[in-house]
């Protein structure tokens, strides 16, 4: 190694006082703002939280809980201030096992200091009512998430509901809601017997004969959908939501020209319904800038539709909808969300390709 | 066995090889897993905000940091030419982008309790978004370097992870403080998968550029940067807790804290620099894998995410 030259007394004199006064200047710099001199994100990303958007966690307190009719538990759930929802919107319930399972928001609106959900025991279910049933007490706290609305209340004219025992609770609070709108509403509710279906008193006070027509299978059979359908007004809005095999029967209809004609549909659907049914369309995707076309059939997901006929490279992760890996953006195409993890917004224009699917036949995707 | 190929098929001519452990190798999954936390006090650990916010420093700089390996391992795909490789590397993106969902989900926390994270992270966030985004590079070598560059650097990083990992694991000084549960578990989980996959980080970048050169500069870069980053985090932390008066980082508090067991010993820290610039590194030949995957059977968070992965909806109210 080369010698080097012992430097002179005087430029380390000036070379120390430089750096002592570029420590001083920094450190008040620093003093004035401590975050000095990283630039931030303008629009900062982090902390917005997971649930920031989509509804936060919040534990609440079962205060109320009473059977709304036979087999069917409505509890009531204590905080104060709590987030604002529309009719339609739901609540995630993580049970004491740890399962999450989505309950339709039955209360009022107004009410910030509570939510009101209902559940039936389903015999052979999946677990998740049977805990609520037998689980879940009075005076215990349970964590919610949301609410979320995936079945909101479009403006029309007129609405049909038509709702299918247990699935009068998202339904019931867009009847005040339309009722308090002034909006003309009818309503066909069935269910197995009149005591086994809930809020029967509710919709009647709500509604009266001449809106509410009341289908008790045991005493008046299966409710007439297609007359529903075809006395509805021309731009009436119809919404469903009850059995499978009622949402199925109701969207044939409507698909097969539902009398009336200028009606919409609005698909109560967290999916994993139809799925769990086996009702997955095939389907057709567009892949705008790659520009190629991708068939989808019933078993098999976009995501891997995708991989084995276009882009082997594409990412993904967990397959399972909730890691968010494989969003991507949507140019056209009525979404079927079925994860877990977008927000509402984010589902405007986008969905998890693993699990998500579509209504209809085509799904234009920007890829 | 299986990390073996991999690497093999690397042009290194140098005798000095990276010798992975074929033990320690686990098949990755992504765990969805959740945490409550509205119980958790401001300081998790009791009576000591310096190492609660030591700690803290996690949640500023994994959000943003953890989404950025995400984004650039998914530009890194069809650079794979070994399937094992790829799976490894999916399983991968796939625990990343949980690690930075939960510790994202901490923050809005922080921010109930008085001390707004905010000021930091939007700059965490501009750091690995702008600085090391995307950048407009014309295609070709330059896109490809800045690609390369920053896949070494995450290398880099992942072995300070997965040796934080390994240390929260055997922490029981933690436990003996009487430190928050749910803290403790998102600690945990974290770290017991940072333990499961940290060797897809360094091998990924041995299959794809493996120059010894790359990974003693980019390790350069990110020892620096990490030591910047979280000093300068703790210091945030303490100044802005609203609990204490006149809040300061210190050294001492750090040393303290390192001999009590309730972070890692400095003398730990330092002999972690010459494993990883050592010419016959591999991540599988530190932590153990058995321990991370003995926790993840006890973790609550991730027994919760195991009993989610029946298919879960429910309409109205069935």
């Amino acid at each position: 190694m080369a010698r080097v030259p012992l430097p002179r007394p005087r430029t380390v004199i000036v070379v120390a006082a430089a750096a002592l006064l570029v420590k001083r200047a920094m450190g008040r710099r620093v003093q004035q703002s401590p975050l000095w001199p990283m630039p931030a994100l303008e629009d900062p990303i982090s902390g917005r939280g997971r649930s920031g958007l989509g509804g936060a966690t919040l534990r609440l307190l079962v205060t109320e809980r009473q059977e709304a009719a036979e087999g069917v538990v409505q509890l009531r759930l204590t905080g104060s201030e709590l987030p604002p929802w529309q009719p339609g919107a739901h609540l995630d319930l993580v049970l004491p096992s740890g399962t999450i399972r989505q309950f339709s928001l039955c209360g009022d609106p107004a009410d910030s200091g509570s939510y009101t959900i209902a559940t039936r025991l389903i015999a052979g279910g999946r677990g998740g009512s049977r805990e609520v049933h037998e689980q879940v007490h009075e005076g215990e706290e349970i964590e919610v998430r949301g609410p979320r609305n995936r079945f909101p209340l479009v403006d029309a004219p007129a609405y049909v509901f038509i709702a299918g025992g247990i699935g009068i609770t998202p339904i019931l609070p867009m009847l005040r809601a339309a009722e308090e709108a002034g909006t003309p509403w009818r309503l066909l509710y069935g269910g197995r017997s009149l005591a086994s279906m809930p809020f029967v008193a509710e919709v009647e006070k709500l509604g009266g004969p001449e809106k509410v027509t009341l289908v008790p299978e045991d005493e008046r059979g299966l409710p007439d959908l297609a007359g529903a359908l075809a006395d509805a007004p021309d731009d009436a809005a119809v919404y469903c939501c009850g059995p499978d095999g009622l949402m199925d029967a109701v969207a044939e209809l409507y698909a097969a020209g539902a009398p009336g004609g200028g009606l919409h549909m609005e698909r109560f659907a967290p999916g994993g319904n139809r799925h769990r049914t086996g009702v997955n369309g095939a389907f057709e995707v567009e892949l705008r800038r790659t520009g190629a076309t991708v068939d989808v059939g019933p078993e098999t997901s976009v995501l891997a539709a995708i991989r084995e006929q276009a882009l082997p490279d594409l990412a993904y992760s967990c397959a399972q909808g909730f890691c968010g890996t494989c969003l991507q953006r949507v140019i056209a195409g009525d979404i079927d969300h079925r994860d877990e993890l977008l927000t509402d917004a984010e589902r405007d224009d986008q969905m998890l390709i693993c699990v998500s699917r579509v209504y209809g036949d085509k799904l234009v995707l920007d890829l | 066995m299986l990390t073996r190929q991999y690497i093999d098929g690397m042009s290194n001519t140098a005798k000095a090889q990276p010798a992975p452990v074929a033990s320690e190798y686990i098949p990755l999954k992504a765990r969805n897993v959740d945490f409550e936390w509205s119980g958790t006090p401001l300081h998790w650990v009791p009576g000591d905000p310096a190492t609660t916010h030591t700690i803290n420093v996690l949640h500023l700089l994994l959000p943003a940091g953890e989404r950025w390996f995400v984004h650039v391992y998914k530009q890194v795909l069809p650079f794979i030419r070994d399937e094992q490789l790829r799976a490894d590397v999916i399983g991968f993106i796939g625990q990343e982008a949980m690690h930075s969902q939960a510790h994202d989900e901490v923050l809005p926390h922080l921010k109930e309790l008085g001390l707004d994270p905010t000021p930091y992270t939007a700059q965490v966030d501009w750091l690995f978004e702008k600085l090391l985004g995307d950048r407009t590079l014309p295609p070709g070598k330059a896109r490809q370097w800045w690609l390369m560059e920053r896949v070494a650097m995450i290398a880099a990083i992942e072995h300070y992870t997965a040796f934080l990992g390994d240390w929260v694991l055997g922490a029981q000084a933690l436990d003996r403080k009487g430190c928050d549960p749910t803290m403790l578990d998102l600690l945990r989980w974290h770290g017991a998968e940072e333990v499961e996959h940290r060797s897809v980080a360094f091998d990924l970048f041995q299959h794809v550029d493996g120059s010894y050169r790359r990974r003693a500069r980019t390790w350069a870069t990110a020892f620096a940067a990490l030591v910047f980053l979280w000093q300068r985090g703790i210091r945030f932390f303490m100044e802005h807790d609203p609990t204490l008066l006149n809040g300061k980082a210190s050294l001492r508090e750090f040393l303290r804290a390192g001999r009590e067991g309730v972070l890692p010993r400095t003398g730990a820290i330092a002999r972690s620099i010459p494993a990883y610039l050592s010419r016959t590194y591999h991540p599988s030949q530190e932590c153990s894998t058995a321990q991370a995957v003995a926790y993840l059977a006890r973790s609550p968070a991730a027994l919760a995410a195991e009993a989610k992965m029946t298919p879960a909806r429910t309409t109205g109210g069935a």
